[in-house]
């Protein structure tokens, strides 16, 4: 019995010994198999970059560094703020190439809304600069219609005017594509097809929860808070509060998107260029024609409706100066609008990151000169033809300027922008006399010249000075190239910026007008002649702008009569 | 009169039935979507019989009324003037006719916006009492 045992246990070390064998052996010559196999069929071997990553990583500040401060910047921002998608691997190429992406739109995002809060920031300045121009006894009805046109306009366009705008205005890569508002609904004509209001983005639902979807709806939304705010200085003084929060609800629901829809948003305008080879399309870069225009002649629509200030004109036609109240309220309005320009035009590439989108350094100088060139061609105009270097006149040259140069700061040359300027302050000093003195419309503030006459200015410009060095991704508006107006070679750009004056004038001030005579029909926009002579601000909003001030008597044709003013 | 509670009652029900009316038209495909269409038309429509009914509670404004046809007729030749742009454009196919075609469409509604409206609100305007 011993002796089997004995027998048994060499058996099996000895098969333990050959299966162990075994084992190593078949190791071994898989081993050399896999070492003799083609390289495409090895595990890859870490590329340039994977190591040139990993060693990056390697390198990068830990956090003890950091605890220490980093007072030069030189170890704040490295591999290590690069999100991996996998922990284990560590930082990848396709990491970095979506935080590029990422950090691109980012850049854009956060280019667009700083814009947009600038631009947000220029009501106050429009507030005063309309209040400064008024009497005190209409300060507190001023300050008011600008501060509630804001909520007015915000309302009417978050309900409806953004999705008419922008509901199909997909495509623009610098904010991501804007892929969720993707309806335009067109109409053809000839064989072409045209766009007309778009069809997403109602209360900012559905699809259009977006966050790149936010960002242009903040930014055009202050856009078009712009244009309502215009109206109200033009009608200052005597505009019922009730029909003018009824009208700028209207306006920023409907007015003022179908024009920016047809401009800015995929329509028929834009597409001028694509359907009938006119330059690029009507080009409006951030809004003399969209945004001043569509304000000012909806304030002239507006204004010749509600009529003269009692007072303004005498039985001989000629007019009256009524002085506004507060002169540096004026024109510290007229710096927080220049300063908002900053926001206007070069927010208007919707991007700081891609490319084309560095021109903004130059969108911003074309900007600042025709400013400046504006206010000296107002003040030179003044002084030589009046004899002073107005005031008054002076801000609404600098404005005139800016408004100019809105439409064509993204594509024109600093020397232009400086001639479109100058021009700009010379045309609001002639169109304000010509507005008083020959048209008989009272406008406080000037308003229709500055918005309206400078905003045609600005829109034929870009057919003018267009030098066709812009470059926004290759194209604009779908056609390739940059847009370039009759003094560099191309003609039918300046047919396409007259079609679009023509559209301003023949569609936004007939609509305007006949939606505010439909106003007229149910409200009547006017104050009554009592409440008019004793100021808005007691009869409309039930304070005084100045509550401690002592009127100044009046001249007797602004006060004595009021029934005999009442005339209807 | 002035401003007043019901004004802004006014102010309040308009703004109201355009929210609604707005809310049927972005969900119109659905039935329910239409029935708040008609819901909030009802209401906008509210808005406007309280409107006039307000109106004449202002006072007199200093203000004359009149010359309506006048006022139309401006009116159409200013939008005659973009019709006739956007039909001509067309039918003249050079940019050079084009641009001229434009300036005559531009001309037309100028002269409706700036001589026919004006002369139409200044024919009874206060200050020539």
């Amino acid at each position: 019995m011993i002796m089997e045992h004995t027998i048994m246990r060499r058996i099996v070390r000895a098969c333990s010994c050959f299966y162990l064998l075994a084992i190593v052996l078949s190791l071994c010559t898989a081993a050399l198999a896999q070492a003799a196999a083609p390289s495409s069929a090895a595990t890859p071997p870490p590329s340039v970059a994977t190591a040139e990553l990993k060693d990056a990583a390697v390198k990068a500040p830990t956090a003890d560094a950091l605890k220490a401060g980093d007072p030069g910047g030189t170890l704040t921002g490295t591999i290590t703020d690069v999100p991996a998608s996998d922990s284990k691997a560590g930082v990848t190429l396709p990491d970095v190439a979506n935080q590029v992406g990422q950090n691109k739109i980012g850049i854009n995002f956060t280019w667009t809304l700083v814009c947009g809060f600038l631009v947000m920031f220029m009501q106050a300045g429009f507030a005063m600069v309309e209040a400064g121009l008024c009497r005190v006894k209409n300060s507190n009805h001023t300050y008011m219609m600008n501060f509630f046109v804001y909520g007015c306009g915000l309302l009417a366009y978050w309900l409806i005017g953004f999705a008419i705008q922008m509901g199909g205005s997909a495509g623009n890569g610098n904010l991501g594509g804007l892929n969720p508002l993707n309806i335009e609904h067109p109409i053809t004509l000839f064989g072409k097809t045209w766009g007309l209001f778009g069809g997403t983005g109602m209360f900012l639902a559905g699809h259009t929860y977006d966050v790149a979807v936010m960002v242009i709806f903040l930014f055009q939304m202050v856009f078009m808070d712009t244009a309502l705010t215009i109206v109200t200085g033009a009608c200052a003084e005597r505009w019922k509060f009730l029909t003018f929060a009824v009208s700028s609800v209207l306006m920023g629901a409907f007015t003022y998107p179908l024009f920016a829809n047809w401009a800015w948003g995929g329509g028929w305008l834009a597409q001028l260029g694509t359907n009938l080879g006119l330059g690029k399309g009507y080009s409006d870069f951030a809004g003399s024609g969209v945004v001043h225009a569509v304000g000012g002649l909806t304030a002239l629509a507006v204004a010749l409706i509600v009529g003269p200030r009692i007072g303004k004109f005498n039985r001989d036609g000629s007019s009256n100066v009524i002085l506004g109240h507060d002169i540096s309220a004026v024109l510290i309005g007229c710096f927080i609008l220049a300063f908002g320009w900053f926001g206007f035009n070069p927010g208007s590439t919707l991007g700081a990151s891609a490319n084309g989108n560095l021109r903004i350094g130059s969108v911003a100088v074309n900007t600042m000169l025709a400013g400046c060139t504006g206010t000296f061609g107002a003040i030179l105009y003044m002084w030589i033809m009046k004899g002073k270097p107005d005031a008054s006149m002076s801000g609404n040259g600098l404005l005139a300027g800016l408004v100019a140069i809105t439409a064509p700061s993204g594509f024109v040359n600093p020397t232009s922008s400086a001639i479109i300027g100058l021009i700009a302050g010379v045309l609001v000093c002639v169109s304000v006399a010509f507005v008083e003195g020959v048209l008989k419309v009272d406008d406080p503030v000037g308003a229709i010249s500055v918005h309206g006459a400078n905003g045609l200015w600005g829109v034929l410009s870009v057919g003018l000075f267009a030098d066709g060095t812009s470059n926004y991704g290759g194209s604009w508006n779908g056609v390739s190239g940059s847009v370039t107006g009759l003094f560099y070679g191309d003609a039918s750009q300046l047919a396409a910026q007259l079609v679009g004056i023509s559209t301003l004038l023949g569609f936004v001030f007939t609509f305007s007008f006949a939606l505010n005579m439909v106003l007229e029909f149910f409200l009547g926009h006017r104050v009554s002649a009592e409440s008019e002579v004793a100021g808005l601000d007691l009869p409309e909003m039930g304070q005084l702008g100045y509550p401690e001030f002592l009127f100044a008597k009046e001249p007797d044709i602004f006060v004595t009569h009021p029934r005999e003013f009442a005339v209807a | 009169m002035a401003a007043t509670s019901g004004q802004g009652r006014s102010f309040g029900t308009f703004i109201v039935g355009l929210t609604v009316a707005c809310v049927g038209i972005a969900y119109f495909s659905s039935g329910i979507g239409k029935f708040t269409l008609a819901v909030g038309a009802v209401i906008f429509g509210l808005s406007l019989i309280q409107f006039l009914k307000l109106k004449p509670l202002e006072g007199q404004p200093a203000q004359i009324g009149g010359a309506g046809g006048m006022k139309a007729l401006g009116a159409f030749i200013a939008c005659f003037g973009w019709l006739l742009i956007l039909g001509g454009l067309h039918v003249v196919t050079g940019t050079g006719g084009r641009i001229g075609l434009a300036l005559v469409g531009i001309a037309v509604s100028l002269f409706g916006i700036l001589f026919v409206l004006p002369a139409a609100f200044n024919k009874n305007a206060i200050w020539k009492a």
